[in-house]
């Protein structure tokens, strides 16, 4: 993450990387404005451990989407909530100020939240931990594309970071449909002009759809592309995700 | 909330298996719809619709407004839903936003398609009356009345309705305006224009339970759902929106076989609303 | 502006002492304990009853007698222009309590410690009268659910513009600034159980309102005794006594 402008003099100069670019053409042969493969997902970077003071975390960085997510607990349930067997999960996202291209309120995304809570909640072997509940706060640092895909995989990774017990790890991908073509993983320009959006969140070994949505017109034919692109991208996002966990604990044994 | 017993559970749970449901349905059988169009006559357009005992007002008002910097030849269109508390005591006070927001959210991902409004089931464009300055604002609002169960197809049904009850007023532009000026217009009380509403996706619920799913789900049905997908089809058959309620996961090749069930009873359940949006606006006109 | 004809009749071609149409209808809500639509003119009104059932909030509990709640809303297309309004805005609290005190004073809730009564109003069109509609469907939606009252309250308004007692005002009488009295009555017992004036009248003229209103208020009641009466007439032939 260096600077860009190292070669710039120090004092203010308006980058001409921040200017408007035009609205991108989806024509015939069109390129990605990031130069990917229209089946090729962006890099993807996982780190857990990113914030001491709660129980798990993790970050993820795809592209210049970067999230952090902190899990806390299971602690006791709120007084004055009724006696459950179940565990209970509570999830919140939230963007900074600065995430998006114009300075936003940073404010909540009930959506998201929403959402968030309705993917894991199917992984999450609630019975486990009863009487308790578990916080997952994911704040979205920057935003450019599939947020929610991001904010979902992250999730997953700071649970199984704090020790709570999961059937699998949870890893999504979106694909967009742009002018006829299918984009895996697309970026904030993409979804823009999207006609249409496709959304899996799974569990790649036990072969499970745990949240998914579709909008736009989509055929029967599409659809089972679109979702054949996500399960197999699921599977190699679960492959990194794993890959992390292990990283991360022959770090804590040596 | 309903409380079941375990004896009660086992009853639906088995029925459901048996394909016979406790009120007689089989498993891809639609409780009688009623439509009733008109019913708000402050509304551009409205209607009711029950389905068994589930009972819902959607209304449709059309407000002029300025089109979005982004997509200045398009018009906006907002779906409200609210649950109203005479539905559901746990819906007093602010108990009933989740479920309105949840439903607020489904709506609109499966009505009004993608973010270059492909796949939309209203035109988007046609609600614009002067490029980039003057369009209309479609405001959709939904109420809650009784809920037993399927309310988000109860809804999709209600705001079919309403669209095809609403009358937009024809907007004459006074001619000869430069184009910085602020345009002229004038709002006709008389001419209204109706609204194609074929393009008007339907929503199908299917719950499962066990190992079957069901279409139409009473709420005693869907205290003991594991999940359930809401899917919109369109006349054409295509898929315009899916959103998955319920945390248990599902195995991709049993949410294609959802998606080829849901396309089946789309048919049916189009051309029943259509021939009930028919008789209801048949109705309404001969009152008026 | 003119509200009054100088042949005596009113915007929406009404006689000074004629009240709109009311229509009600029980049992709009299928699972509900008790419910009905009334409607007066174009002001339409749901009220659903739940209970007499246990108290959730355990601290409320009275050991004496029970509970009454009430919540009143709108819908964001009941009226003429839309708005969304977030629930319990002040307006609807206080309509939502005074509903609440005039249903109380009828309900024989010594008779059911230990209990609570929920009572929901939503307003699906407001055209004027609100308050009355809604107080007119809690008293046929608690009649429908069997709970024990004194009597059966009704509620009308009237007001007083262009020098003319007016029966059941509509919107735009409403709101032309004239005093609006609403009034509910126990109309057995010939008791009055709200009332409630906006602005200002003279002593002698605010007892010839009330009075045009005491009598909209009984005609409201035999109009609600009929539709019971009917309603019970019709649980009757079902159950083949």
């Amino acid at each position: 993450m260096a600077g860009k402008g190292g070669a710039n003099p120090a004092t203010y100069s308006p980058s001409p990387t921040i200017q408007k670019k035009k609205a991108p053409l989806f024509k015939e042969d069109w390129v990605r404005p990031d130069g990917r493969g229209f089946h090729q997902c962006r890099p993807a970077f996982f780190r857990t451990g990113a914030v001491n003071a709660a129980s798990g975390s993790a970050y993820a960085e795809f592209g210049n989407t970067k999230v952090i997510v902190s899990v806390f607990g299971p602690r006791e349930s709120k007084k004055a909530m009724m006696y459950s067997d179940t565990g209970r999960l509570n999830c919140n996202v939230s963007f900074t100020t600065f995430a998006t291209p114009v300075r936003g309120q940073g404010s909540d995304h009930k959506e998201y939240t929403a959402m968030l809570h309705k993917a894991l909640e199917g992984a999450i072997i609630l019975e486990s931990f009863p009487k308790t509940t578990v916080d997952v706060f994911a704040l979205v640092l920057e935003s450019s594309g599939s947020d929610l895909p991001v904010v979902i995989s992250c999730a997953s990774l700071a649970l199984a970071d704090a020790g709570i017990m999961m059937y699998d790890l949870v890893a999504s991908v979106s694909v967009s449909c742009v002018s006829k073509n299918l984009v895996i993983d697309p970026i904030f320009e993409e979804e823009n002009y999207q006609d249409g959006s496709l959304m899996i969140t799974c569990m790649p070994s036990r072969y499970e759809i745990t949240q998914l949505t579709v909008t736009g017109e989509w055929s029967t034919p599409k659809i089972n592309e679109g979702m054949q692109l996500c399960l197999d991208a699921c599977a190699k996002l679960a492959k990194i995700m794993r890959s992390c966990l292990k990283e991360a604990a022959s770090d804590s044994k040596e | 909330m309903v409380g079941l017993s375990l004896g009660e559970q086992h009853f639906i749970q088995g029925g459901i298996a048996q394909d016979l449901r406790c009120d007689g349905r089989k498993r891809l059988a639609y409780r009688p719809i009623s439509v009733e169009t008109g019913v708000i006559p402050q509304a551009n357009g409205s209607a009711r619709v029950r389905m068994g005992a589930t009972d819902v007002i959607a209304s449709v008002k059309a407000e002029l407004g300025k089109p979005s910097l982004l997509q200045p030849n398009k018009g906006k269109v907002s779906i409200y839903i609210d649950c109203s508390s005479t539905a559901e005591p746990a819906f007093e006070g602010r108990g009933g936003d989740e479920l309105s927001a949840e439903l607020s959210t489904a709506l609109q991902r499966c009505l009004l398609g993608g973010k270059s409004g492909a796949g939309a089931g209203i035109d988007l464009s046609s609600l614009v009356v002067i490029d980039g300055k003057i369009c209309w604002d479609l405001y959709i609002d939904g109420l809650v009345v009784f809920s037993d169960g399927n309310l988000l197809d109860a809804l999709g049904a209600a705001i079919k309705a309403a669209l095809s009850n609403t009358g937009i007023p024809r907007v004459h532009v006074a001619a000869g305006a430069s184009s910085d000026e602020k345009p002229e217009i004038d709002v006709s009380d008389e001419e209204f224009l109706q609204f194609d509403t074929s393009a008007v996706p339907v929503i199908i619920t299917l719950t499962k339970v066990g190992k079957h799913y069901i279409v139409d789900a009473t709420s005693e049905e869907e205290s003991q759902m594991s999940s359930a997908v809401s899917i919109s089809v369109n006349r054409q058959r295509c898929i315009c929106g899916i959103t998955k309620r319920g945390g248990a996961g599902l195995d991709p090749s049993i949410i294609l076989d959802m998606i080829s069930v849901a396309q089946h009873v789309s048919e049916q359940l189009i051309n029943k609303l259509d021939s009930e949006i028919a008789s209801a606006e048949a109705g309404d006109d001969d009152e008026s | 502006m003119e509200y009054v004809s100088p042949e005596g009749l009113r915007l929406d071609g009404r006689r000074p002492m004629e009240m709109r149409q009311i229509r009600a209808e029980i049992g709009a809500v299928s699972k509900a304990d008790g419910s009905a639509v009334f409607e007066m003119g174009n002001t339409k009104v749901i009220a659903a009853v739940y209970g007499p059932r246990q108290v959730q909030n355990k601290s409320q509990q009275m050991n004496d007698q029970a509970l009454v709640r009430c919540e009143y809303s709108m819908a964001n297309f009941s009226t003429g222009d839309r708005m969304r309004k977030p629930k319990g805005d002040r307006r609807s609290t206080e309509i939502s309590l005074v509903i609440r005190q005039t249903m109380e004073a009828s309900i024989l809730t010594h008779l059911m410690p230990h209990s609570q009564i929920d009572i929901f109003v939503q307003v699906l069109q407001a055209d004027g009268g609100t308050r009355s509609a809604c107080i007119n469907a809690a008293t046929l939606a608690l009649a429908d659910a069997g709970i024990p009252m004194r009597d059966l309250v009704t509620s009308c308004s009237a007001g007083y513009l262009n020098s003319t007692p007016l029966l059941d005002l509509n919107y735009v009488e409403d709101s032309a600034g004239g005093a609006d009295v609403t009034l509910g009555i126990l109309p057995k017992l010939d008791k009055v159980t709200l009332l409630q004036m906006d602005s200002k009248l003279p002593i002698d003229i605010l007892e010839n309102v009330m009075q045009l209103a005491i009598e909209g208020c009984k005609a409201v009641a035999n109009y609600i005794r009929e539709i019971l009466l009917e309603n019970t007439k019709q649980l009757e032939f079902r159950r083949g006594v």
